[in-house]
């Protein structure tokens, strides 16, 4: 597409003042993810102080979140700095990397309880499933650019199907089934925001859900059955994966209004709750800084969620566009997973909670993606900005 | 920001997706939001209260079990501390425990049914801890501390193992702790007892459970999900340690007599015997020996079902006290109770005499006299110390069996001693009300004979005939045996103080019992104990052997052996100040040379009072004799 000659109307952009330049960025985006990801490096050090390590020493989980930031911030500033039109012509390589990394992760990876979804990068754990996220929102938006045109043919919602089936599967052998749905809800909030054929969407979807007999049966494996068992009654199993959202849900509980303050939390020091500092650290948070917190923290999500849906609303290109709607569909559906999991609404999936939930590969992943979107937004035409 | 409508047509095409992802948004946070306030703010309180019974839990404090000594205060037992490890089945994933069982079996090198026994079996609630192995070695505790947080619900707990410093030497006295079991713990719940407790199984440590356990204390104590203590926060009561026992054992006795029997019996070759040594003064027990004989510290340790079955097993019945807890035939010792009987009675004066025979016919059945051809005429004294059953025979049809069975429970037989010891036995007196009661008939004359020499029905255990015995000594005091003789608090007070127990006056004159005794020294005088007259002591005692149990190949009864007396310090018989009274006893002596009971006394005596010559027959297997 002759990316690098530059057309008229950016010509008119490039000679914009360094001023303009801030002014087309989207500062209320950074702001609230950064207020996110501080709210992370909170719960970082909260934890840190509870596991009876010093947060500042080396390798506490709060000092690796430092780092994780730090490299986040990089990351963001050469996403954002980066012309996402250039994505369009990376994006089938970008895809094969992807699926490369994935079945990697299979064939080396390590994990909890015979799962394989880390892979031990320069001493660092590296989840690839985090960042195929990131890239399967590229593809996909790459994918619905071309579609352009006929957006509202079968082929549209057909096309992204067949693109997300290798990553989505490989994600779910880990076995990592959460992450699967993650991809599985981007690409249906992509194909719903970009304007795919609704009827066709409803009709897929409804096929989606009549074949859960047969994914139950012969697809899942038992401690995936016995988690969604345990969703559905936890008092069941109290001892058994149960036991972890009864404990969750008492953490949520006895933070009550304020919360029992900052590293204060009973149930993380004293071990009741399983991975604190990954999968359950809202229930931690939920129970240091309580209900007042809590809303804090889903009115930054709800705000985030919105700058997002305007970088896509904003977009001139069906790119921009759906790469936003994917960003907003994967952060939406994690928060709804992640927080609802922790206070008994969901089922136990290894879903992190972006920016709250420590993990590199999630937050460099997000801050990959909301570069990305920042990029969109200020390669916008925006004759009144 | 420019107006909606400003933006281009497509986006305006998708403006009513764009709302409804808004408000799917929306959505999420309301409900999120809802569910929150509903678990915070409506419930709170009630999580709250769940959060803090998940920290603290209320843990007894074991107090220190009370220490036991002889009674020269030699410490017979200390409490060691040890490793044990413990399960609290709540706090153990029922999808974890497989995993867990599984590696607790490799690191203890128990099986996994076991273990899986063990937590099923518990007989509390889910949230008692449950025993899985005692007495761990400290590097395998260590480990299973490490691994902590992959065994969710283990806990390697401190605890006070007894530790029992001469072992087998007292096991049958002191007996052991060991685990509670499902019983125990129903009669004594009530009482603060847990289902992990260790509680005295036998001896004295059963006996004295109340004194030794002393008072558990309450704390109030932090913990994690994984039920590892974090911190105590509170003492709710303190613990008060047990008291301890001054038994009236002597270490230095026992062991003398523990010699002396090992030496009889494997001399003997037999396999089972008693040596106990009172005083018959004061009814305290200076040494009580059973053999064979176990060591109590595989029980402290917890014992392996090997081991177990080893001793269970065996026919010589090693965890049995023999003193106390069987009772036998007690043959020619028994004249003591026809003696008195016909003297007290005036069926004989104590000059008279009676014509003894090699053998008496009744209703066409033979009894013989044991030297086969009778002694003449012999006075009661004569009489016990020749120790003719021709003429007990013919003294106990005189006496009538029912006096015989009354001068018998004077001296205490037919009922427990009341020795502070559990398990003890009861003999068996006959009486016509007996014999009616037990086997609806009355008694035969033929079976008054028997009942005249310690034969037939009569049976005694050790301890009762030692005690009658000390009766005779001391002048007609029955006294209840003794093992402890002082309780002591944890901080030396005495609690209890050694008295004396009179069981009961034995209603026999004391010239009949002085006449016994006389005849009691009289038997050993004319050497019908041997060469016990030689030795620089004035004992005086009587030997039995008595038949029991079934006919044996060539037509004999197997028949034991005994020996009961007194050292008396001035040699005056008349007077009743014997310090020392002493039994042994050897079971199934058919095979052995004289008896075997008696050199067992004179080792013991020998040892005990210093001796230096050497009284005793060292060969005491019959030659050509098969075991």
């Amino acid at each position: 597409m002759g990316a690098i000659r530059l057309q008229q109307d950016r010509l008119k952009w490039a000679s914009q003042t360094a001023a303009a330049a801030w002014s087309a960025f989207d500062v209320q985006l950074v702001i609230y993810a950064s207020l996110l990801a501080g709210m992370g490096l909170v719960m970082a050090y909260t934890n840190s102080y509870e596991s009876g390590v010093s947060p500042l020493s080396a390798g506490s989980t709060f000092t690796r979140g430092l780092i994780w930031t730090a490299l986040a911030m990089v990351v963001f500033l050469v996403a954002a700095a980066f012309d996402y039109r250039w994505l369009k012509t990376f994006a089938w390589p970008l895809y094969f990397v992807n699926i490369g990394l994935l079945v990697l992760s299979l064939a080396i990876g390590t994990g909890v309880g015979g799962t394989s979804r880390w892979v031990t990068i320069l001493g660092m754990q590296f989840q690839f499933s985090e960042l195929a996220k990131v890239l399967m929102a590229v593809v996909l938006a790459n994918w619905l650019s071309s579609r352009e045109s006929r957006m509202s043919g079968l082929l549209t919602i057909v096309g992204a199907g067949v693109l997300v089936a290798p990553p989505l599967v490989l994600v779910a052998m880990q076995p990592d089934l959460g992450t699967s749905l993650v991809f599985a809800a981007m690409v249906v909030g992509t194909l719903f925001v970009s304007g795919a054929s609704l009827r066709w969407l409803v009709v897929l979807s409804a096929g989606a859900v009549a074949s859960i007999p047969f994914v139950w049966t012969y697809l899942l494996r038992d401690y995936q059955k016995q988690r969604l068992i345990s969703f559905l009654d936890p008092a069941a199993d109290p001892q058994g994966s149960g036991y972890h959202v009864i404990q969750s849900m008492i953490a949520v509980g006895s933070g009550r209004v304020f919360g029992t303050g900052l590293t204060n939390g009973t149930q993380n020091s004293l071990n009741f709750l399983p991975v604190q500092s990954t999968d359950f650290v809202f229930a931690i948070l939920a129970e240091e800084l309580g209900f007042v917190g809590a809303i804090v923290v889903f009115l930054l999500f709800a705000a985030l969620i919105w700058r997002v849906l305007l970088v896509a609303w904003h977009s001139d290109d069906v790119f921009g566009l759906a790469f936003a709607a994917a960003m907003a569909s994967m952060l939406l559906f994690q928060v709804l997973v992640n927080v609802g999991m922790t206070i008994g609404i969901m089922p136990v999936t290894g879903i992190p909670l972006p920016f709250i939930t420590h993990g590199g590969a999630s937050l460099i992943s997000i801050a990959l993606g909301l570069g990305v979107l920042e990029s969109i937004n200020l390669r916008q035409v925006r004759p009144k900005w | 920001m420019s107006g909606l409508v400003d933006e281009t047509p497509r986006n305006a095409r998708l403006l009513p997706r764009f709302l409804l992802f808004g408000l799917a948004v929306l959505l999420v946070v309301g409900t999120l939001t809802a569910r929150l306030f509903y678990l915070q703010v409506a419930t709170g309180g009630y999580y709250q209260g769940q959060a803090t019974a998940n920290m603290t839990v209320l843990q007894p404090i074991p107090s220190a079990r009370g220490l036991i000594t002889d009674r020269a205060g030699r410490p017979l037992v200390l409490n060691v501390p040890s490793f044990s490890v413990k399960i609290r089945p709540a706090d153990l994933p029922y999808s974890q425990r497989p995993t867990v069982v599984a590696r607790l079996a490799q690191l203890l090198g128990i099986s996994t049914t076991q273990i899986n026994e063990t937590i099923d079996g518990n007989p509390g609630s889910n949230f008692d801890l449950v025993r899985i192995a005692s007495d761990v070695p400290e590097n395998v505790a260590r480990l299973i501390s490490e691994e902590h947080l992959d065994l969710p619900g283990v806990q390697v707990v401190t605890e006070a193992r007894r530790d029992y410093t001469y072992g087998p030497l007292l096991s049958q006295i002191l007996g052991y702790t060991g685990p509670i079991s499902a019983d125990q713990l129903r009669q004594l719940q009530s009482q603060g007892y847990l289902p992990d407790d260790m509680i005295g199984q036998t001896g004295v440590e059963a006996q004295y459970e109340q004194q030794l356990r002393g008072t558990y204390g309450v704390q109030e104590v932090e913990r994690d999900a994984s039920g590892r203590q974090i911190q105590v926060l509170s003492t709710v009561t303190q613990p008060q340690a047990g008291d301890s026992l001054q038994l009236s054992i002597d270490v230095k006795t026992q062991e003398q007599a523990q010699t002396a029997l090992q030496w009889g019996i494997q001399a003997a070759g037999i396999k089972k015997g008693v040596v106990i040594v009172m005083n018959p003064q004061t009814g305290e027990v200076l040494a009580m020996v059973s053999l064979p004989t176990y060591d109590d510290n595989l029980f402290a340790r917890g014992i392996s079902n090997a081991d177990y079955q080893a001793l269970v097993g065996n026919p010589n019945q090693p965890l049995l006290n023999h003193a106390i807890g069987e009772i036998y035939p007690p043959g020619s010792t028994w004249k003591l109770v026809t003696g008195s009987a016909v003297l007290a009675d005036h069926k004989l004066g104590p000059d008279q005499t009676l014509q003894t025979y090699g053998h008496l016919v009744l209703d066409g059945q033979r009894f013989n006299d044991w030297n086969g051809v009778g002694f003449g005429p012999l006075t009661v004294a004569g009489a016990y110390a020749q120790s003719s059953d021709t003429f007990f025979y013919q003294a106990a049809a005189l006496a009538g069996i029912d006096r015989l069975a009354w001068y018998a429970h004077q001296f205490g037989f037919g009922s427990p001693t009341g020795i502070d010891l559990p398990g003890e036995a009861a003999g068996i007196v006959p009486s016509n009300a007996w014999k009616m009661q037990t086997f609806g008939q009355p008694i035969y004359p033929g079976e008054t004979y028997l009942a005249g020499i310690g034969q037939g029905y009569d049976a005694v255990t050790p301890i009762e005939l030692l005690d009658a015995y000390c009766a005779l000594a001391n002048g007609g005091k029955l006294y209840q045996p003794q093992i402890v003789r002082q309780v002591l608090s944890p901080t030396g007070q005495v609690v209890q103080a050694f008295a004396p127990k009179l069981r009961a006056q034995v209603d026999v004159p004391s010239w009949v019992l002085a006449y016994i005794r006389e005849a009691a020294r009289e038997a050993v005088v004319i050497r019908h104990t041997g060469n016990v007259v030689d030795m620089p002591l004035y004992v005086a005692g009587k030997t039995g052997t008595a038949e029991y149990g079934t006919v044996k190949i060539g037509g004999n009864l197997p028949f034991d052996s005994w020996f009961v007396g007194f050292v008396s310090p001035s040699g005056d018989f008349a007077k009743t100040d014997s310090q020392l009274a002493i039994l042994a006893f050897t079971y199934d002596t058919s095979n052995s040379i004289g008896n075997p009971s008696t050199e067992i006394v004179k080792y013991f005596l020998q040892m005990h009072y210093g001796i230096k010559q050497d009284y005793r027959n060292l060969f005491l297997i019959r030659p050509g004799a098969g075991n």
